[in-house]
Order: structure tokens, then C-alpha cells, then sequence
């Protein structure tokens, strides 16, 4: 959340990915911080996961990932 | 630190708050921007005491025994109400402890300060109060009207009249990142604009937060005493510096001056800030040594404040409208006074009409120095300046730019000494830089630029008239001067704007 | 709560606001970040696939510790060389 924020106040569109468990923590510390970093979020747990069930969880995400950082329409420059 | 006597104003008669303020909680109850409800005061005896205060210790048997209301402002456990907030205080405007009140039918009718067998009495019609006590003594200083607590106070509770968007800081941002982020600064760190901060800046004028200043470029915002104050604080100013920073926001929003056009330009400019008046140096102005340069509080922030209203009420900010090429350090800043003591000039912005209290703002774009150190009679240091002037922007471009001479106390006695003044020195120069058009044309000395040919005159002046303003600043040791170049000339660029400063 | 005045003159949100977003990362260079946290890579590597399909160019970072923000150095590279940035995976 920290690095997207810096990121953005540098110049490169950002989101992040965060599993469930950090749901909460990451709506709040967007709060905290003033800024409202996009996020995604993959199911829990992540660690005890197959190689094919992560592969499926990335697919499973990919259109939230990049509607994140993209527009449909093309946003006037702040 | 204590007591500034203009920090104690605005708290009397607020009494008649306590009713209106009653009527809103009751009506909606949801707060708001009023974080504690209101209290209600009960009819009867009421007091505001502090335990700090020897006067209320004293007292404190014979409010008991008179079975009062006591509200104490810094000990919440001394009497049953506490007031350690300072609201009761402020909005009944208690400026000594113990004040004791009679109220009936939810007015006040009566009010005493300090100790005082005979006005207790008479105030509370019961006799023989305070047995063993001294017949009078005088109260203290009551917590809300602290200097230190005031502004606060005023800004929470008071009708401080102040309208702009408050924006809440999340509770992890750095309150300077913040400002920063939300692309309020000039790229360097701002003084948060907290509420407090802004009422205190605002006693710097008598002119309400409300009125409209000028309507800023380029966006065209109205821009009020309120947003300058907010600018100025963030900017750095003191209060005092306040009436100078609003008479150079009207100046440089009027029309002649060209303010979008400045901003818009590519060209190195921006507004440069002269100061006259005993109001420069009653606010600690620099006009002396490094007048143009660092380290002067008053200069360095009444400049920046005029800058961060263009960006932030105006909407002009660098890659957006400003198109500066390069543009240059003085668009951080750039505020003078000028030198009034022992010039050879009347002070600038009398010669320009408005004698006193005064602000020029010019179209500059960074100092160029002058150096003659022989020169004994004011001819020969005419030269110099002409020769040093006739390259500004271009050597060979006449009437196109202006500039700003600022003469230095050693160069300005050589002419003081020939009683030269503002107008003969202006004249002399006038002469001095009649070009020959021979030497303007385009590709003469093997350069391109230059004026068209087929001029018919014979000669051409550097300077349209009224294109160049002549300065007095600096230390007392240095013969040198200073060139500060200007922008384009005349309708299609900036005319110089002097206006009053008013308190 | 710290609360501060608007200095401005209004017409635009006093929050701080998002980026534009492009309307594609069709041709665009997009940073995946990975946080240094188990297993995060494999579901980088498969991003990575889909985002190639997709037509972005993409490269990738590793920050030492996902215990702490990404070194400056790192956050300067990952600014100067991309347009958009994945940061994964916080678990």
C-alpha cells in the first residue's frame, strides 16, 4: 500500500494484490493514508496452494488487475 | 511570550450564543463541526472558576455555601462541571476567574469578576458572605483568553467567519506529504493552513475574511481576504505581513498587469514584489544587505504567498498554463523593499502616484549585475548602466523588453551627490540608449536576430517609455548595481502595478 | 483528526486522487512487483503470461522484505522504466 502510494505520487499507475485475510487492513490503511490505493484480492490462503491452483487464482483475478489500472474512458490529466 | 493585548479581543458579549447554540443541538443533534454539545445553564448562580487561581481557591467556601454552578477550567474534579474545553468560557466571553453570574429565565443578569464582598452580596442578595475572607481581591486570567489558546478557541467555537473547505487529514498521512500530495505547494514544504493558524493570520487586517481581494488569473477565482490569509500561512507569513501580501494580490490581478499572460508565457518571468513605506520596515523588511537574496523572513514569505495564490486560487501552476522555458528562481519568491533611507530617489511608488504605504509589482525574470567600481560622477556611471541595459534580453533588441535598475547605496550616492533624481537619471539613460539602427538590423554583427530592415528611423530606444523603473536597495559596501529583466513591452506584455497597502 | 483549509479555490476534490488510468495496456510496460512473500511468484509468473497475451511489455522487480517499503532506488527504476506496476502478493 506504501509502495503504491509512492509510486503513484511518482508517476506510474498501481495497484496490489492482497489476499482476503487483508480485506480490512487494506481499506483501513487506505483511509489512514488519504489515498485510495486500488487493490485486489485473491482468496485465502495463498501459501498451501498448488502451483495449479495459483496459476488459476492469477486468471481468476486478471480482469479486476487490469480494470484497476486502466479507464474505460480516458481520464483528463489532473 | 505573554500578553500581545491584540490577541485578547473578540470574546466579550458572546452570551447571547449560548441561546442559539442550545436551539441548533436540540434540533438536529448530530454534531457536525460542533463536537460537544452545548451545555445548558441552569438559572441562578453560576461561576467559572480555575484552581490555579488563588482568588477562586479563596472563594470556593462561599460558592459551596451558596449552592452556585461551578464550571472550573482546569481541574475537572474541583466542582461538579468542568470546562476544560474552555467552550463555557469562550461563548460567555470570561476573561477573569472567578466570575460569578445570576441568571434567570435562560438569561444572564448579572455578572461580578475577582472577589468582592459588597458585589457578591449585591449580585446574590444574600448577606454576610466570605467570613474571614479580605474585603477584595482581584481574579485572574482566565484559560480562554490565553494567548496561546485563543486562536484555537476562536477558530472551534467562534464565529470565525472563516468559509473555506476544511479537508481532514487521514490519521497515517504526514501532514506535510499531504499538502504535497493534494498539489498545494510550490515544491517546497508549506506551513499546514490549520484553522487556528488561519484566524491568527487574519488579525493581521481589519478586512473582513470575506471580501473579495481580486479575481485571480488564470482561472478567474474570486479571490477573498480568507484564501490570501490561508496562502500566507502556508507561505510562512506573520500577521503583520498580511496587508502587504493582499495589496500585492490586488496589484499583480489587475488588468494591466497580465497575469494569465505572465503565467502563460514561455518567456523567464514572474512578479517581482517592491516594497515602500514604514510599513516595510515596521514588519522587519529587508532593503539593505542581500536585499534581493535569502534569509529575511518578511521578504522571503510575502513573495511566496503571492505565488502559492496564483497556483492554488488562480490554477496556475508550472507544466499546466505556466509554460516557462526555463524560467527562474525568483518565481519561488522575489519581494524587496526598497531602500528609502538615504536614496536619490523619492521612493518608487510615490514617484508612480501613491506616496506611503505601497506595493509595485513588476514582470521580472532574474538579476543581472552591474559592476563599476571607478565611476565618480553620475555620467560616467550612466554609461555603465546603459551599456549593462542595452543587452537586456538582446543587444540588438530595442523597445522589447523592459527591466528594473536597482541601484546600490554606493552607486546612489554618486548621484544623490550630483542631485540626480529618479527623473534626470531616467533621462540621461533615455539618451544613452538611442540604438543606431544600423547595428539592430537583422544579421548585423553576424547575428540573425535583430529588428527588420527598412526601419526608418535613424535611431531606436532600448526602452518603450515608461519600460524601465529605477530602484534603490542593497547593503551599504558594493559598487554594484543590479539589472532585473522584465518581460515583453507594452500591450501585448505586463505594465508595472503600484497600489496602497491598506491595514 | 488534523484538519487544514482548502487554499484553493474549490472547483477540484481536496483528496488526493489516483493517476489517469490508461484506456489499454495494449503496448504499454507494466512492472510486477513481487514483495518477497512464498508462492507470490507463481501467480506473477501466470500475470505475466496473460499480460504478454494481452500485448503489454512487462518486467520484473523483487523488494528484499515484504517487512518494509521498496528501497528508493528501486521505487526510482520501477518509475522510470514503467508505466504501470502489480504489486503481489501480500498474504
Amino acid at each position: 500500500m506504501h509502495d503504491i502510494a509512492d509510486l503513484e505520487r511518482r508517476g506510474a499507475v498501481g495497484v496490489f494484490l492482497a489476499s482476503e485475510a487483508f480485506a480490512d487492513a487494506a481499506r483501513l490503511q487506505g483511509a489512514a493514508l488519504g489515498f485510495p490505493a486500488p487493490y485486489v484480492l485473491v482468496p485465502h490462503p495463498v501459501q498451501d496452494r498448488t502451483d495449479a491452483e495459483l496459476r488459476a487464482v492469477a486468471e481468476e483475478v486478471y480482469p479486476s488487475v487490469v480494470a484497476a489500472v486502466t479507464s474505460s474512458t480516458p481520464s483528463a490529466p489532473a | 511570550m505573554q500578553g500581545p493585548a491584540a490577541s485578547v479581543r473578540a470574546v466579550g458579549g458572546k452570551g447571547v450564543l449560548v441561546g442559539s447554540r442550545r436551539e441548533r443541538a436540540s434540533g438536529g443533534g448530530q454534531g457536525g463541526p460542533c463536537r460537544v454539545a452545548f451545555v445548558e445553564l441552569p438559572d441562578g448562580l453560576v461561576a467559572v472558576v480555575k484552581r490555579d487561581c488563588p482568588t477562586c481557591v479563596l472563594v470556593e467556601p462561599v460558592l459551596r455555601r451558596l449552592g452556585a454552578a461551578v464550571w472550573c477550567q482546569d481541574d475537572p474534579t474541583w466542582f461538579d462541571h468542568e470546562d476544560t474545553d474552555l467552550e463555557l468560557s469562550y461563548r460567555l466571553g470570561i476573561e477573569t476567574v472567578p466570575t460569578l453570574l445570576r441568571r434567570e429565565n435562560g438569561a444572564e443578569t448579572a455578572r461580578t469578576v475577582g472577589w468582592s464582598r459588597t458585589q457578591w452580596e449585591a449580585l446574590t442578595g444574600v448577606a454576610g458572605l466570605g467570613e474571614g475572607l479580605p474585603e477584595h481581591r482581584p481574579g485572574c486570567g482566565s484559560l480562554s483568553v490565553d494567548p496561546f489558546r485563543i486562536d484555537a478557541l476562536e477558530a472551534r467555537y467562534g464565529g470565525s467567519g472563516l468559509t473555506s473547505r476544511r479537508v481532514e487529514l487521514a490519521d497515517l498521512e504526514d501532514e506535510h506529504e499531504a499538502l504535497f500530495d493534494r498539489g498545494w505547494t510550490d515544491g517546497l514544504p508549506v506551513v499546514p493552513p490549520t484553522p487556528e493558524r488561519v484566524v491568527r493570520m487574519l488579525r493581521g487586517t481589519t478586512r473582513d475574511p470575506q471580501e473579495v481581494v481580486a479575481v485571480v488569473p488564470p482561472d478567474l477565482v474570486a479571490c477573498t481576504v480568507e484564501k490570501v490569509a490561508v496562502n500566507a500561512v502556508m507561505a510562512g507569513c506573520l500577521p503583520e505581513h498580511l496587508p502587504v501580501v493582499l495589496a500585492a494580490v490586488e496589484a499583480a490581478a489587475a488588468e494591466e498587469f497580465a497575469l494569465h499572460g505572465l503565467l502563460a508565457t514561455t518567456y523567464f518571468s514572474g512578479p517581482v514584489v517592491i516594497v515602500n513605506g514604514p510599513v516595510a520596515a515596521r514588519i522587519g523588511m529587508n532593503s539593505g544587505v542581500n536585499a534581493l537574496g535569502q534569509g529575511n523572513r518578511a521578504n522571503a514569505t510575502i513573495g511566496r504567498a503571492l505565488q502559492l495564490v496564483v497556483r492554488n486560487v488562480g490554477g496556475g501552476r508550472p507544466g499546466e498554463v505556466d509554460r516557462a522555458t526555463l524560467g527562474n528562481p525568483g518565481k519561488v519568491t522575489f519581494c524587496f523593499a526598497e531602500r528609502e533611507q538615504d536614496s536619490p530617489f523619492a521612493p518608487l511608488a510615490a514617484d508612480r502616484g501613491v506616496s506611503g504605504d505601497a506595493v509595485t509589482v513588476f514582470a521580472g525574470s532574474g538579476v543581472q549585475p552591474v559592476v563599476d567600481q571607478l565611476s565618480r560622477d553620475p555620467e560616467s556611471l550612466a554609461r555603465t548602466f546603459a551599456a549593462c541595459l542595452r543587452v537586456n534580453a538582446h543587444p540588438k533588441l530595442p523597445m522589447a523588453f523592459d527591466a528594473m535598475l536597482v541601484v546600490s547605496p554606493e552607486h546612489g550616492r554618486v548621484l544623490r551627490e550630483a542631485g540626480w533624481d529618479r527623473a534626470r537619471l531616467l533621462a540621461e539613460l533615455d539618451g544613452l540608449l538611442r540604438l543606431p539602427a544600423g547595428e539592430l538590423v537583422r544579421g548585423a554583427g553576424g547575428m540573425a536576430e535583430g529588428v527588420p530592415p527598412g526601419v526608418a528611423a535613424d535611431e531606436l530606444p532600448k526602452f518603450r517609455p515608461g519600460g524601465l523603473l529605477v530602484a534603490h536597495a542593497g547593503g551599504d559596501a558594493g559598487l554594484f548595481s543590479a539589472i532585473v529583466g522584465g518581460w515583453v513591452s507594452g500591450e501585448t506584455g505586463s505594465v508595472p502595478v503600484t497600489r496602497e497597502v491598506r491595514a | 483528526m488534523r484538519t487544514v483549509l482548502d487554499p484553493t479555490g474549490e472547483r477540484q476534490a481536496p483528496a488526493r486522487a489516483l493517476l489517469p488510468r490508461p484506456t489499454s495496456l495494449q503496448g504499454r510496460t507494466v512492472g510486477l512487483l513481487d514483495i518477497s512473500k512464498a508462492r507470490g511468484d507463481v501467480v506473477l509468473d501466470r500475470l505475466a503470461e496473460l499480460l504478454r497475451a494481452d500485448g503489454a511489455m512487462v518486467r520484473r522487480y523483487r523488494k528484499p522484505t515484504f517487512a518494509r517499503v521498496a528501497p528508493v532506488d528501486l521505487r526510482h527504476e520501477i518509475t522510470e522504466q514503467c508505466e504501470v506496476v502489480i504489486e503481489a502478493l501480500a498474504d
